[in-house]
């Protein structure tokens, strides 16, 4: 009688798991990422820890992830083939090459499940929401990228100067940097006060608002709308560029340097100011800045951007869509577990867990509740996003760093760029070749402002050509894919 | 198969005593047989020598996966590309889109200019080290030399481009300083120059490929029968003379050879070097269809734009390939088939 009770028992129990189960079933969900990969132990732990993070909000989600080339280009290409032989995963991490697949609809509007979600919604900045406005496809919790010029703090005290807030301090301070001999090497006169890489596009963060480059499109005196490269705002911060390398104090090699070549100068003292591209960045300048020189306690300064005769402020931060990001797929049979999965990343959980590493690794907790960070912290870095309602309880960042950050936060003006429809690729393309070949040629001195006018003449029909047509086109029907038009005529 | 004692071919077949192996052979060129007999000699021919089909079949398989199943594919060239199936077919639109970019007849003359720099300057180079390589008789040297003008083919064009960067720089780099030295004035920047960016690029390229590219000329110079050598000896020839009426004639069909071939990649100027070159201030000299593409269509998504680009390329390559081959047979008798 008590075998056959326990073998009833057994068979009811069986039965009602075998009926439980299909409601619980697991979701396997399919994500893609440079940053996330099965060979990397961190991130193998980090996804059994969102795993467990999401089964603690009621989400059973099997997180799968799909290893392609991690480096930038190579990722992008690898991703677009592999989206274009059809395998297309419920989470995408974009890094270019996004607009086309948006423009096919494979892409989910994101809007409606922000405004349904618990945590993104109010982890957003607010360029992020902007930018989601426009274009709702990609989701990239990040604060915007706001490069800004940093210095030794002791060559600063030992220049005497004060961080310079106008035009004229900056160019001041970068004479004194050249002229004096803070290397030690003793031949005054071979500091360089800035360097940079590529273009001048860091330079622009803090000098465009100085002359008075307010926007990607700028009205002329006629009252037109033009862009904002063939204004004399742009052409009058050029002309300051090309004298500070006519004197020796901006590097001319700025346009063969790499950024690793870059930073070389600043740490070997061959150059005084660098920018930062992000807070971040300016802590890990401070790091390999005491790597460069044991011994010696070596602070950065961040300097402020300067005013000039056009105002002043950190550059107008495109606001038409997201560079990167994460996009979940409009074909995904889980699309509200891809949700969850954002959204537990933008949660509280989820930012502690992505921005402090692991405990015991990466972090201490003491009895007290208090967060202590190990040296093994600087190889953590965040895989998802940088909540901007999300305070560590430890600071993550250096005084300097975190006041870049503030910068950043406080000075944030939304430029009025849009997004080029791909078919404009080529003249987009064509007009920007024109301007960075003349903006390289003028402050290296290969060309001289007097040739502005050819500049113009030469980027003007490829540029203007490519907006009117543009105008007309979004006047006939708002796009499916770009919902921010040009400024009005 | 190697004809015995200088007898023909048909000779040794039309010999009643001719290997087993050749029995197959011999059927087939002295008789004409019926379809039946010929699948039966292939069969039999199979049996005989599938280790040989089955070594083969490997190299066989990749070719037609990567290199004839895609020639199908290039009809994406003729489409718009949609993710979800099918695609729309659209004709020529890629291709006049292509055609129609304001900068393309420039990254076109670009293109044509670099390559042809690169096939009157580098190829000849390998050559001469070949031959001035063959001309080192001591052994150690030899090598010692061979050994270092290749390295440089192990390097990428980052590196390589690091340190062409580093040595042009007209600050601190070893051509300023040394032009300086000799009296030649302040240097200039080589690398935005845009009178000297593509020697930048030929001389780059003739550093990393030289060494490497005169293997396959050494190979041949070591294939020329050495009893031409001697004879050429009896007759009094100098070194020059054996050079040049013995060395450089028994390679002119690998020069032939690997000319034609070069021609077919006319249009690729080399994506790598020029990508790691490339600056604001020389990208109007430098930018050649492959980095218009990789800008344009790969980075961008626009697989159906960067598909009629390389169609295109395929097509100039194609006809490159066939008129040298003409042009090589008529004035030395040799092509590539």
């Amino acid at each position: 009688m008590t075998f056959k009770k326990l073998l009833l028992a057994t068979t009811a129990v069986a039965m009602l798991g075998a009926s439980i189960v299909p409601a619980m079933a697991q979701t396997t969900l399919r994500l893609v990422s440079k940053d996330l990969l099965t060979t990397n132990p961190d991130d193998v732990r980090l996804i059994e820890e969102i795993e467990a993070g999401l089964k603690a909000k009621g989400h059973d989600i099997d997180i799968q992830t799909i290893d392609l080339p991690s480096g930038t280009a190579a990722y992008a290409d690898a991703l677009g083939v592999m989206l274009l032989s059809g395998d297309i995963p419920d989470v995408i991490y974009f890094q270019g090459g996004d607009q086309k697949m948006a423009e096919q609809g494979i892409l989910e509007d994101l809007t409606p499940w922000i405004e349904g979600s618990e945590n993104i919604k109010a982890a957003l900045w607010p360029h992020n929401v902007e930018r989601l406005a426009n274009y709702p496809y990609l989701l990239y919790i990040y604060p915007p990228r706001g490069p800004q010029p940093v210095i030794r703090q002791d060559w600063l005290d030992e220049l005497g100067l004060e961080a310079p807030t106008t035009v004229e301090e900056y160019e001041a301070l970068f004479q004194a940097i050249h002229d004096a001999d803070l290397d030690g090497d003793g031949t005054p006169g071979n500091t360089l006060g800035l360097t940079g890489f590529g273009n001048t596009s860091e330079l622009d963060s803090i000098f465009n608002q100085a002359f008075g480059v307010t926007g990607t499109w700028m009205k002329n005196a006629e009252g037109q709308w033009v862009n904002s490269r063939v204004t004399d705002a742009e052409k009058a911060k050029i002309e300051f560029y090309a004298r500070l390398a006519e004197k020796g104090l901006f590097d001319k090699e700025f346009v063969t340097n790499t950024f690793d070549v870059k930073e070389d100068k600043f740490y070997t003292g061959k150059a005084g100011v660098i920018f930062g591209s992000s807070p971040e960045v300016i802590d890990i300048y401070a790091g390999k800045m005491r790597q460069a020189h044991p011994g010696e306690e070596i602070e950065l300064a961040v300097l402020p951007a300067p005013t000039g005769p056009g105002g002043q402020g950190l550059a107008a931060v495109d606001v038409s869509k997201e560079s990167r990001g994460w996009a979940i797929s409009s074909l995904s049979e889980n699309k509200e577990a891809a949700v969850a999965l954002l959204d537990f990343m933008a949660s509280k959980e989820g930012q502690d867990l992505e921005r402090l590493g692991f405990a015991d690794v990466h972090h201490t907790v003491g009895a007290d509740g208090a967060v202590t960070f190990t040296d093994q912290i600087s190889t953590w870095y965040a895989r998802f996003f940088n909540a901007a309602n999300w305070t560590p309880p430890t600071p993550l960042l250096s005084p300097t760093a975190q006041t870049a950050l503030d910068n950043i936060k406080n000075g944030f003006v939304a430029d009025n760029a849009f997004v080029w429809p791909a078919e404009y690729a080529a003249e987009v393309d064509a007009a920007e070749q024109v301007y960075r070949s003349w903006v390289a040629r003028f402050v290296t001195g290969e060309a001289t402002l007097d040739q502005w006018q050819q500049f113009v003449d030469e980027y003007n029909p490829r540029a203007v050509h490519a907006w009117r047509s543009m105008r007309r086109r979004c006047w006939a029907a708002s796009s499916a894919t770009t919902r921010a038009t040009p400024p009005p005529p | 198969m190697v004809a015995k004692d200088g007898q023909k071919v048909a000779d040794v077949l039309s010999d009643g005593n001719v290997p087993g192996s050749l029995e197959v052979l011999r059927e087939r060129v002295l008789n004409k047989r019926s379809g039946a007999a010929s699948v039966q000699d292939w069969r039999a021919k199979l049996r005989q020598w599938w280790p040989y089909y089955a070594m083969m079949a490997p190299g066989l398989l990749f070719f037609f996966i990567w290199h004839y199943v895609p020639i199908w594919e290039a009809k994406m060239a003729f489409e718009q590309v949609r993710i979800i199936p099918p695609n729309i077919w659209v004709g020529l639109k890629n291709f006049q889109q292509l055609f129609a970019s304001p900068i393309f007849y420039q990254v076109l003359a670009n293109t044509l200019i670099i390559s042809a720099m690169k096939i009157a300057f580098v190829f000849p180079v390998p050559i001469i080290v070949a031959l001035l390589l063959n001309e080192i008789r001591n052994g150690k040297l030899r090598g010692t030399i061979q050994s270092a003008i290749y390295l440089p083919h192990f390097l990428s064009w980052v590196v390589i481009a690091g340190v062409f960067i580093a040595i042009l720089s007209p600050t601190d780099g070893a051509v300023g300083q040394i032009q300086q030295a000799m009296g030649f004035g302040a240097p200039s920047n080589y690398l935005t120059n845009p009178a000297s960016i593509r020697w930048v690029l030929v001389i780059s390229e003739i550093w990393r490929s030289a060494g490497w590219d005169s293997l396959l000329y050494l190979a041949a110079i070591f294939a020329i029968d050495p009893q031409l050598y001697e004879a050429a000896e009896i007759d009094g020839a100098n070194r020059w003379q054996k050079i040049w009426h013995v060395t450089i004639p028994g390679i002119v069909p690998t020069i032939a050879t690997l000319f034609i071939l070069n021609m077919g990649l006319f249009l690729s100027a080399d994506l790598n070097q020029v990508i790691n070159f490339q600056n604001d201030v020389n990208a109007s000299t430098i930018d050649i269809l492959d980095t218009y593409v990789y800008r344009l269509g790969l980075s961008t998504g626009e697989y159906a734009l960067a598909t009629a680009a390389g169609l295109f390329k395929a097509v100039i390559g194609m006809v490159l390939i066939v008129t040298s081959h003409l042009v090589s047979k008529r004035l030395t008798g040799k092509g590539v088939w």
